[in-house]
C-alpha cells in the first residue's frame, strides 16, 4: 500500500495552546491551526523559528521543519502536536513562545509513510526527535496488524512521547545510552534483536532519528530481507520543493528532494555515505 | 485606502499588472505555488534558471541558514530547456507575465537556449543569469569582466527577439560600468543582484557549511547593498532596472522603486512565507495609497537628497 494523497498545503497562523517541557532538552508545543485540512503520518510542517511579534523578526531567518507529532481534528481546523528538541536559536526562541502567541504553520507537506499491509507486523523503530514522526503511523498501523515500536535516547529524561505509546497499547520496547531506562544501548540493538526471534519474517521497517541510526536500521532490515523505510531529517529553506536545498543523492543516481519526494523514502534508495 | 492606486508598471516592454515578480531559482516553475494564492495576483514571475541539458546539482549540505541571510550552493540543478517548454510552462495560467531564467557555461550554449525558448507563445521575456562562472575563462563569472558580458549580451540579443534582461552579478567593482555595457548591446533591462558570494565554517568540522565551500548570500542582509547598485547603476542607464535583494515586505519594495528600481523580485522571502510576493504587492499599493501616489510608477527613481547648507 502507498502513502495516501496529500491535501494542498496551506499558510496559515498558528495560536499557541501550550508549550510545556517534556523531559530534560524536549517540548510538547500544542497549536490551535483553523483550516488545517488533515495530514497522513509521516507528514510535516513548517514552524516559523519563534512566535511572531509585533515587529517580524528575520534573525533566524528561516522556517523549521517539524514532524506532525498528533492532530485532533476540531471545527474550523485541528489541534496540532509538535514535539521538539532544543537544539539551536530556532527551537530555543520556540520554546519561548507563551499561550495565546502566533506561530506561523506552513503545511501539511511531504510524503508520508505507506500503511503495513493488513495482517503484516510493523517495527517502527525512533531515535531523539525522529521519536515525533512516528506515533501517528503506529495508530494507523495498529489498524492493519500488531505494531512493536522501539524507541531509543540517550537517557530516559531525553525519551519523548513514551506514555503516548503506553496508551496506545503497542508493543513497546526501550533502549537508553545510559541504561537509565529500558535496555542499555542502542535502539537499533533492539531492531536487531526482534528480528532475529524465532516467530520473525516479513516485517514492514520504518526508521526515524539521526542519519547513522537509520542507515544502521536499513542494513539490519535489508538482512533480514525486510522492506524498510525511513524518514529523513535535512535542512530546509522551503519545505515544498522550491530551493532545492534539501536534495539526498539516490542509489540510481540524480537526487530526491526530501521535503517534496520524502520525508519518507526506502532505505534502499538513498546513498547513505554522500547523504551529509 | 481611499484613493485607487494605478499600479500597473512597464518594464522594458512588459506590462505588468504590478511590480512585484518573483526571483529565478526562488519560486520553482511557478504551479508549486498554485495552492497558496491565485498567481496572476502578482506582476509576473521568473522561472528557475534553465541549462541546455537537464542538471543535477551539488552534493549537500547545498544551503546554510546566516545572519538574517542564508548561503546557497545548489549548483545548476534544472530538468533543461526543452523539459521546461514542455511540462513547466503549460502549467501556468494565460495572461500571467513569465520569464525565463538562461545559464550557461559558454556563450554559445547561452544563445542556443535563448534560441529554443524564442518560439515559446506563453514566454513575455527572457532574463540571462550572468553569474555562472565561464567554464573558458578558469571559472571568473560572466558578470565579471566587462568584455565577457558584453559579448554575452551581444550573442544572446542575437539569438532572440524578446525582451532581454540581463541579471548582474554583484561581485564586481564597479556595477555601473556592468550595466552600461548591458545598454549598450541592447538589452531592454537589468536584474539586479544576485546572490553575492559568501563563506561560513561549520564549527564542529572546521569545514565549510557548504559542501560546494563558497555559496551565495541572499535575504535581508544583502538589502543595503542591493539598494546601493541598484541606485547606482540606474544613475548609469536609461533602460529599466528590475531591484533585487532582501524584499521581505512591500515598504522594503518601495525602497528599491525610491531607488530608481522601475519593478521588483522577491527571492529568499517564499521561502519562509509562500504568500510573501503577494503580501509586497499590497504594501506597496498601500504604502502608495498612504502617500498620495496615485500610481505606483511615480515612485521610481524619487530619491530626495538633503537640502545643501552651508
Ligand atoms: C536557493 C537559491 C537558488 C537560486 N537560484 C537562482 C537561479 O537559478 N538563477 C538566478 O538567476 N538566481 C538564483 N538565485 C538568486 C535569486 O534569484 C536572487 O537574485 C537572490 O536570492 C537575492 O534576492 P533575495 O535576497 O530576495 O533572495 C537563487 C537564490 C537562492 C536563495
Ligand atoms: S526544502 Fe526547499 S526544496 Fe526541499
Amino acid at each position: 500500500m502507498s502513502a495516501s494523497p496529500s491535501p494542498p498545503a496551506i499558510r496559515v497562523d498558528a495560536e499557541v495552546r501550550a508549550n510545556q517541557e517534556e523531559g530534560a532538552e524536549n517540548r510538547r508545543l500544542r497549536l490551535g491551526v483553523p483550516g488545517w485540512p488533515g495530514s497522513a503520518p509521516g507528514q510535516f510542517a513548517m514552524l516559523s523559528p519563534g512566535s511572531r511579534g509585533a515587529a517580524e523578526r528575520y534573525d533566524p531567518l528561516l522556517p523549521r521543519p517539524m514532524a506532525v507529532y498528533r492532530t485532533v481534528p476540531e471545527a474550523g481546523g485541528a489541534e496540532l502536536e509538535i514535539l521538539y528538541k532544543l537544539s539551536g536559536r530556532g527551537t530555543r526562541l520556540l520554546a519561548d513562545a507563551r499561550p495565546g502567541a502566533t506561530v506561523r504553520v506552513v503545511g501539511p507537506l511531504g510524503v508520508g509513510f505507506p500503511l503495513p499491509q493488513l495482517g503484516q507486523r510493523a517495527l517502527l523503530v525512533g531515535g531523539g526527535t525522529g521519536i515525533a514522526s512516528l506515533y501517528e503511523l503506529a495508530a494507523a498501523a495498529q489498524a492493519r496488524g500488531p505494531v512493536v515500536v522501539l524507541l531509543g535516547a540517550r537517557s530516559a529524561a531525553d525519551l519523548m512521547g513514551r506514555a503516548d505509546f503506553v496508551a496506545l497499547g503497542v508493543d513497546l520496547r526501550v533502549a537508553t545510552e545510559d541504561g537509565s531506562e529500558g535496555t542499555p544501548g542502542r535502539v537499533t540493538e533492539l531492531l536487531e534483536t526482534a528480528l532475529a526471534a524465532p516467530d520473525a519474517g516479513g516485517e514492514i521497517v520504518y526508521a526515524c532519528g539521526p542519519t547513522p541510526m537509520m542507515r544502521r536500521a536499513a542494513e539490519i532490515a535489508a538482512r533480514r530481507e525486510c522492506r524498510c523505510l525511513v524518514s529523513l531529517e535535512n535542512r530546509m529553506a522551503c519545505g515544498f520543493g522550491v530551493c532545492l536545498g534539501c536534495a539526498v543523492p539516490r542509489t540510481e543516481g540524480g537526487f530526491a528532494l526530501v521535503c517534496r519526494d520524502g520525508p519518507v523514502l526506502d532505505a534502499g534508495s538513498v546513498r547513505w555515505e554522500e547523504a551529509s | 485606502m481611499t484613493v485607487a492606486v494605478d499600479t500597473e508598471v512597464n518594464l522594458g516592454g512588459i506590462t505588468l499588472r504590478n511590480p512585484v515578480l518573483t526571483a529565478s531559482g526562488t519560486f520553482g516553475y511557478g504551479s508549486e505555488f498554485a495552492p497558496f494564492f491565485a498567481l496572476d495576483r502578482i506582476g509576473g514571475i521568473v522561472a528557475k534558471s534553465l541549462t541546455l541539458e537537464p542538471r543535477s546539482g551539488n552534493l549537500p549540505p547545498r544551503i546554510a541558514e546566516t545572519p538574517a541571510g542564508m548561503l546557497n550552493a545548489i549548483g545548476l540543478e534544472n530538468v533543461g530547456v526543452d523539459a521546461f517548454l514542455a511540462e513547466k510552462l503549460p502549467l501556468l495560467p494565460e495572461g500571467l507575465p513569465v520569464l525565463a531564467s538562461v545559464f550557461e557555461t559558454d556563450i554559445d550554449r547561452y544563445a542556443e537556449v535563448c534560441k529554443r525558448l524564442s518560439g515559446a507563445p506563453k514566454l513575455a521575456g527572457l532574463e540571462i543569469n550572468a553569474s555562472c562562472p565561464h567554464v573558458k575563462s578558469g571559472g571568473i563569472e560572466f558578470g565579471q569582466r566587462v568584455e565577457l558580458l558584453a559579448r554575452l549580451v551581444r550573442e544572446t540579443r542575437r539569438a532572440s527577439s524578446l525582451p532581454l534582461f540581463i541579471k548582474l552579478s554583484p561581485n564586481v567593482t564597479d556595477i555601473r560600468e556592468m550595466a552600461r555595457a548591458c545598454e549598450a548591446e541592447g538589452a531592454d533591462g537589468i536584474s539586479l543582484i544576485n546572490t553575492l558570494q559568501a563563506l561560513d565554517v561549520d564549527l564542529a568540522t572546521r569545514r565549510p557549511a557548504l559542501r560546494n565551500g563558497l555559496g551565495g548570500l541572499s535575504g535581508p542582509a544583502i538589502r543595503p547593498v542591493a539598494l546601493r547598485m541598484v541606485w547606482q547603476a540606474s544613475q548609469a542607464v536609461k533602460i529599466p532596472v528590475c531591484g533585487i535583494g532582501g524584499i521581505m515586505t512591500g515598504e522594503d519594495a518601495v525602497k528599491f522603486l525610491v531607488c530608481g528600481a522601475t519593478a521588483v523580485q522577491v527571492g529568499t522571502a517564499n521561502y519562509l512565507n509562500p504568500m510573501a510576493a503577494v503580501e509586497v504587492a499590497d504594501g506597496i499599493e498601500r504604502y502608495a495609497a498612504a502617500h498620495g501616489f496615485a500610481r505606483v510608477s511615480e515612485l521610481v527613481g524619487t530619491l530626495r537628497p538633503y537640502a545643501s547648507s552651508r
